[in-house]
């Protein structure tokens, strides 16, 4: 038996998100135990089964190098001070 | 992967709202916690849609039949869908849940100890049952700290939602038929309110680890009372009674006030020694019995 992860995607709307896990013996069966599974009530009209073990992953520590770097962001802060200055001066 | 230093820092990290996920490096004691509580709600959806698998062929008309179908279904896959959830925590395989249901020696909830003997039955458990499990189900999802069991409980809530609607339109329909009809639905509901509202378990403990880990957001009894004051003026609008002698109305505070509960049906339900016990957990392990050749088929397919 091997372990899939199922993504599901609505047709023309969002990206394909995670839905859940299935355990199947091989890949034909695996689909239809994630669509009786998963997609009874047309939660998706397209689906992706990942086995598992194929799954590169990585961590909170790995990632975190990105999570502290303000200067990757803009939030117009000073502009938008300017334009809501020059609003209050103009009424 | 995540790893707290002690449990201390652990409780910390949950009370500021924190989600656990499958692969951080969980306390040993939240791990069995939430495993056990995922494993006993997995099994209580395989043994609820054994229940309603009986009613496939005993439903009165298509319709129904179609729609009890449908629930079987929908009760199964929720059972495979927490037993992958469960099976993740590396505690037991998916396989050694179900030989250990089978074989009587987990839990299910109470509910599933009893047996539906008329078509009423099924009513009343779509109506009392399939209401009381949702609602702590959505107490439970809203608050979970288990990222994996949280998300399940999404999907799962919103199929149970169907059950009850399926559950209030077919008391609809009995409360508006014959005297009947009205009899047999009297004698369900005779026969489902107590374990329906004791499904809610006794009174929460204090220092509960289920509540301190935020697993569980609200009193066990919180949520029974709700249940009551929802459910009480719901059904006596049809003209049912509801069976408890003690039951009254507070006009002061316009809340319904419930006579004692006796826990012993409960103990002995969670115990396996309920009065449908045995017939119910002798009938599923026959069926996982008699279904090998078709695992062992798998398994060659696969091989």
């Amino acid at each position: 038996m091997r372990i899939y992860e199922v993504f599901l995607k609505r047709d023309g709307k969002d990206e394909f998100r995670h839905a859940g896990s299935i355990e199947a013996a091989n890949q034909q069966l695996a689909l239809v135990l994630a669509r009786e599974s998963y997609a009874r009530r047309a939660e998706g009209d397209l689906m992706w089964l990942v086995d598992r073990a194929d799954i590169v992953s990585a961590d909170h520590s790995f990632i975190a190098p990105n999570a502290d770097k303000p200067h990757r962001h803009n939030d117009g802060s000073l502009v938008a001070a300017r334009r809501k200055a020059q609003r209050e001066a103009a009424s | 992967m995540r790893s707290w230093d002690s449990v201390e820092a652990f409780e910390t990290f949950l009370d500021g709202g924190g989600i656990v996920e499958v692969d951080d490096r969980m306390p040993d004691v939240f791990r069995d916690a939430v495993f056990a509580f995922i494993e006993m709600h997995a099994n209580s959806e395989l043994m609820g849609g054994l229940t309603e698998r009986d009613w496939i062929p005993r439903s009165p008309g298509v319709k129904n039949k179609m729609a009890i179908l449908a629930k079987t279904q929908d009760e199964v896959g929720h059972a495979h869908l927490l037993y992958m959830v469960a099976a993740d925590l590396g505690i037991k395989t998916r396989t050694e849940m179900m030989e250990d249901l089978f074989a009587g020696k987990s839990k299910f909830h109470n509910v599933f100890h009893y047996q539906a003997v008329t078509w009423a039955d099924q009513v009343a458990i779509a109506y009392l049952v399939d209401s009381a499990a949702l609602m702590s189900q959505q107490a439970v999802f809203k608050n979970c700290s288990y990222g994996p069991y949280k998300r399940m409980l999404k999907r799962i809530i919103a199929e149970e939602g169907f059950h009850m609607r399926f559950g209030e339109e077919r008391l609809l329909k009995i409360a508006e038929g014959t005297e009947i009809q009205r009899d047999m639905f009297q004698g369900a509901l005779d026969r489902w309110w107590l374990p329906a509202l004791q499904l809610f378990g006794p009174d929460t403990r204090d220092g509960d680890v289920l509540l301190r880990w935020h697993i569980k957001s609200e009193r066990n009894e919180v949520l029974r009372d709700r249940w009551v004051q929802k459910y009480v003026p719901l059904l006596t609008s049809y003209g049912f009674v509801i069976p408890d002698d003690h039951l009254r109305h507070d006009e002061a505070t316009g809340r319904w006030e419930i006579g004692e509960i006796d826990w012993a049906p409960l103990k002995a339900a969670l115990a396996n020694a309920g009065p449908d016990s045995a017939r119910r957990i002798g009938n599923a392990s026959k069926n996982w019995h008699d279904t090998a050749w078709v695992r062992a088929a798998l398994d060659e397919a696969a091989a």
